[in-house]
């Protein structure tokens, strides 16, 4: 596994797993589409809109997933001088706020024919859009500081100081009452959701997880050439 | 006896300087007071009206005028080479970021303290609501000083984007705002939002000293 905090063994690991990581995820999401599209069947309540929750759910779940990584890779990279973490936060930043950002979309698009508003101040969404509003300052942070090694250590105690907020989106919808519904599949019971409609939901996540880690490894590799040159 | 005449020495230090450049937090107070004519003209003159948002106004001007004087909290004293010298008498990056913090307590958010009155009665504000905000602007102001301590020591080294300590500060204060103005509006359960606020100034108290010591102590030996 070290790979995961190497820069050279990254990309060694990483020429061998990109093109398989790229095509699982196209056909992950072909087989998710044509699941959730036809093959799953309408709620008995919000007919064909609840084919939003296969892009809406997935996402947000790997919004947060990106912030918790980014998290622990800061708390590598200050306690134990990795300079991979530093790689790793400058690189992922970006993605996690396109997830968030996907989540918002189809999230308000969901809302305004279920709950007849685009968007309401609950406190679901509003930690979430606190959320990339956190993800957006860290990319400011990254293209507004001249010198690197203070850069890089300053957004990881960002990132570390704003890890607070995560813990506030996943139990949002238990705290408060919330218009948004409490949580169905990521709870200690039994998920109560049907297998048919779990089904698509399992392999659309699965795809955002791959398109993602491609994603992820062509931005790290992006970042370990820039700083080679910077420093030779 | 020698830690405290330094730290004695160092209050009288912010005292002078911030007694000859008074113009800068009368200049805050003033954008204050500007700022809530100005809601009030885009709002309209009727009382109601004015006095059920007044709160609101008042909580949120209070952050963005307290906000604007973040520029200055380390950045003169970093320049000029102070913050440095700070550290060579024997305080550590902790030890300055809080005693940093009880200085712009105190010589900038407390003057904006004696100001809530006038705005109250400028707004509307009820003479019963009025304790509830001084309590809860005691506190809160307290936690917008240490959150401005880490903001401003994070964008030290930030030579081109000023406004992101300002943004820093007003995302992290969501929680305050919303547990203050839930103080106001809701008196009869003051006792268990007060005791919220004061965990949330006792946890940023707590990481203010780490933060912001490690941001002032990474500028300094890259400067």
């Amino acid at each position: 596994m070290k790979f995961l905090v190497n820069p050279s063994k990254f990309n060694e690991i990483a020429d061998y797993i990109f093109k398989p990581v790229l095509i699982l995820s196209i056909i992950l999401f072909a087989i998710g589409l044509l699941f959730s599209f036809y093959l799953s069947p309408d709620d008995y309540q919000q007919g064909s809109t609840v084919r939003i929750m296969y892009v809406h759910v997935p996402s947000a779940w790997l919004a947060l997933l990106t912030y918790a990584i980014m998290t622990l890779y800061s708390v590598l990279a200050l306690a134990f001088r990795l300079p991979f973490g530093f790689i790793f936060n400058t690189a992922v930043a970006p993605i996690g706020a396109v997830f968030t950002l996907i989540c918002i979309i189809s999230g308000s698009l969901w809302g305004k024919p279920m709950w007849g508003t685009w968007w309401v101040w609950d406190a679901r969404l509003t930690s979430v859009a606190i959320l990339f509003v956190i993800y957006l300052i860290i990319i400011f942070m990254n293209l507004s500081f001249e010198n690197r090694i203070i850069r890089e250590k300053v957004v990881a105690i960002f990132i570390l100081v704003g890890s607070v907020n995560l813990p506030i989106v996943k139990f949002s919808v238990d705290w408060w009452n919330t218009l948004h519904q409490p949580a169905t599949i990521s709870k200690l019971s039994k998920p109560s959701i049907d297998p048919s409609m779990m089904t698509p939901l399992i392999i659309m996540t699965f795809a955002f997880i791959m398109i993602g880690i491609a994603i992820a490894i062509l931005r790290i590799k992006t970042e370990i050439i820039s700083r080679k040159s910077y420093l030779s | 006896m020698i830690i405290l005449n330094k730290i004695i020495s160092f209050y009288y230090r912010e005292y002078k300087l911030n007694l000859s450049g008074f113009q800068d937090i009368l200049t805050n107070i003033v954008f204050f007071f500007v700022s809530i004519f100005i809601f009030i003209f885009s709002i309209g003159p009727e009382k109601e009206k004015i006095s059920i948002l007044g709160i609101g106004i008042v909580w949120t001007l209070l952050l963005l005028s307290s906000t604007l004087s973040l520029r200055k909290f380390y950045q003169d004293d970093f320049e000029n080479g102070n913050l440095l010298i700070m550290h060579l008498n024997g305080f550590s990056f902790g030890s300055i970021a809080i005693l940093k913090t009880f200085s712009h307590f105190l010589f900038v958010q407390i003057p904006f303290l004696i100001s809530i009155p006038i705005a109250s009665v400028l707004l509307n504000i009820a003479n019963d609501k009025l304790m509830y905000l001084f309590a809860s602007f005691a506190l809160g102001s307290f936690i917008l000083s240490c959150l401005g301590s880490i903001s401003s020591s994070m964008n030290l080294m930030n030579q081109r984007n000023f406004l992101l300590g300002s943004i820093i500060v007003m995302i992290f204060s969501v929680p305050i705002i919303i547990f203050s103005v839930g103080i106001i509006n809701m008196e009869e359960n003051f006792n268990s939002l007060i005791s919220i606020l004061f965990g949330i100034l006792l946890i940023v108290f707590a990481i203010n000293p780490w933060a912001s010591g490690f941001c002032l102590k990474l500028s300094i030996e890259n400067n």
